[in-house]
């Protein structure tokens, strides 16, 4: 019982460290903060393992903590290097950031609303961390329609990346590692197509404003 | 007992509030690379006033002269009731979270009517200020409230002081949260930079201020320290209330004082360094701070509701 209690306050502190990379001013912060999460991601698998005594989610946590505490914070911030001196990275979001904590609050409880109906023998303890896992969908999209930097939209889609992961591993604790490989070479060719694409575009057009490259069409 | 313990805690709280607005000062000076006034400087103000004569504005009425002594009075009350030194309310009928949320409100009424009814126009607009800080502020202190209320089961302060203090309070996640969203709310409440001055009583932000002299204004001056140290208080008793005494023993109630003291010294130091690294907003933007808290407050409601 101590186990998934210890699982959902793990949980919880996913739902803090997002917004914080939500809400961070510069790429760099947010790129230190997504580490930051992704470090509490692990020990939400790890935790796991210890619970459901499932040895895969072990191996898990360990190529999670490769690939997203050190490998995709550290392509992130090579781009960011890659590009400081052309472009502005640091764009202030649509919508006052602050109001963004309420509408994450709202998320969550939605999403555990949605969760409540499921009835999964896997998921009756872990419902809180499944709504978690749920929102970071929601905190992801939320991210990506309130950041007009390009950059920081895709600190959005890592964080739907994180939810994804946690979700399956909390349905699905004794998947092979296959399906682990599956997830984590995901985030990292993604992250490094979209650092690319978005190199190129600072390149090209001197702007990571969503607004201004809606304007390069035609 | 209990009873002398609630009129101590009242008179001690009232004694300590100007040394305390004193020590703020004196960290601001020190902040400012100016050498300030002695950290006694708020008792000598005090007693000067109170030995002035009283000169009233042409055309204020009854409420300009009943706000001074009602300001002052609820926030006695509040200090008399909450669970300083002990792990519950001396008072439990003044511990009550409803009825402190009432006390904490009726002086801003009063401070907002007494704005109005004074003959002079700036003060009608720091009394607006006033109200616009509370509206922002007081739902998140309610929420936040709310949720502790949930979390252990009962309104009175006492009990979430008790709960907290035995790591009773469940779930865990959001009373930590709520914790937070409360020190913040608490930091507003106190009425420090960036959304207020609380001892600038010239300027427009604290209006009324301005209309009074004499004794009145020397009740008011104490009002205003005595709410913050009642504030800082509140958010020590509810949230960190380790080390208060358990029982009525008078060794545990002195240390329950002792540690009291320390805690509120470091929360008072904290809130000084942040107030004096930051400036005045302009009130038009105060709500993007404001809503940040309550954002925080409503996800500690739903880590309630999910229980987290």
């Amino acid at each position: 019982m101590l186990g998934y209690s210890l699982v959902n306050a793990l949980g919880a502190c996913l739902i803090i460290t997002s917004m914080t990379v939500v809400l961070a001013k510069t790429v760099r912060a947010s790129a230190c903060l997504y580490s930051l999460q992704s470090l509490v991601l692990v020990a939400i698998l790890a935790s796991l393992g210890f619970v459901t005594g499932s040895g895969e989610l072990f191996t898990w946590s360990a190529t999670a903590f490769v690939t997203k505490v050190v490998l995709v914070p550290a392509i992130l911030l090579f781009t960011l290097k890659k590009i400081d001196n052309n472009v502005n990275t640091d764009l202030t979001p649509k919508i006052n950031p602050m109001k963004a904590v309420a509408l994450v609050a709202v998320e969550v409880f939605i999403c555990f609303v949605a969760v409540s109906g499921i009835d999964l023998p896997t998921a009756v303890e872990a419902k809180p961390a499944l709504a978690v896992s749920l929102a970071h969908f929601f905190i992801g999209l939320t991210c990506i329609v309130i950041q007009r930097s390009i950059f920081k939209q895709i600190f959005g889609y890592c964080l739907m990346e994180n939810g994804s992961h946690v979700a399956l591993a909390l349905l699905a604790p004794q998947a092979p590692e296959l399906v682990e490989i599956g997830v984590a070479t995901d985030a990292i060719f993604a992250v490094i197509i979209l650092s690319v694409l978005v190199w190129r575009m600072a390149h090209y057009a001197h702007t990571l404003d969503a607004d201004d490259l809606c304007e390069l069409k035609g | 007992m209990t009873i002398v313990v609630a009129v101590l805690q009242a008179i001690l709280l009232v004694a300590l509030a100007p040394l305390f607005s004193g020590i703020t000062r004196k960290i601001r000076a020190k902040m400012h690379s100016r050498k300030g006034t002695g950290i006694l400087q708020d008792y000598y103000d005090l007693a000067k006033l109170m030995r002035r004569s009283e000169v009233r504005e042409g055309g204020s009425g009854l409420v300009s002269r009943l706000m001074p002594p009602i300001f002052l009075g609820c926030f006695i009350l509040i200090a008399a009731g909450l669970p300083i030194v002990m792990l519950a309310c001396p008072i439990p009928i003044l511990g009550d979270m409803i009825t402190i949320l009432y006390l904490m409100a009726l002086p801003r009424f009063m401070f907002a009517l007494a704005s109005i009814d004074s003959a002079s126009s700036y003060t009608a607009i720091g009394g607006i200020r006033e109200l616009l800080v509370g509206v922002l502020i007081e739902p998140s202190l309610i929420l936040v409230l709310f949720v502790m209320a949930i979390a252990v089961g009962s309104t009175d302060v006492g009990f979430m002081s008790a709960a907290v203090a035995n790591l009773q309070a469940t779930p865990l996640v959001a009373v930590v949260v709520a914790g937070v969203a409360f020190a913040m709310a608490c930091y507003i409440e106190m009425g420090k930079l960036p959304f207020d001055m609380a001892e600038a009583e010239q300027e427009i932000q604290e209006g009324p201020l301005a209309a009074y002299s004499g004794p009145s204004l020397a009740m008011l001056k104490l009002g205003v320290s005595l709410k913050q140290l009642v504030v800082a208080s509140l958010l020590v008793c509810i949230f960190l209330p380790f080390g208060s005494a358990s029982s009525l023993a008078p060794l545990d109630i002195f240390i329950g004082f002792v540690v009291y003291v320390a805690k509120v010294l470091a929360v008072f130091l904290i809130a000084s360094v942040i107030e004096n690294s930051v400036m005045r907003v302009r009130y038009k933007i105060l709500d993007r701070y404001t809503w940040f808290v309550m954002g925080i407050a409503s996800l500690s409601l739903v880590f309630l509701v999910i229980g987290i």
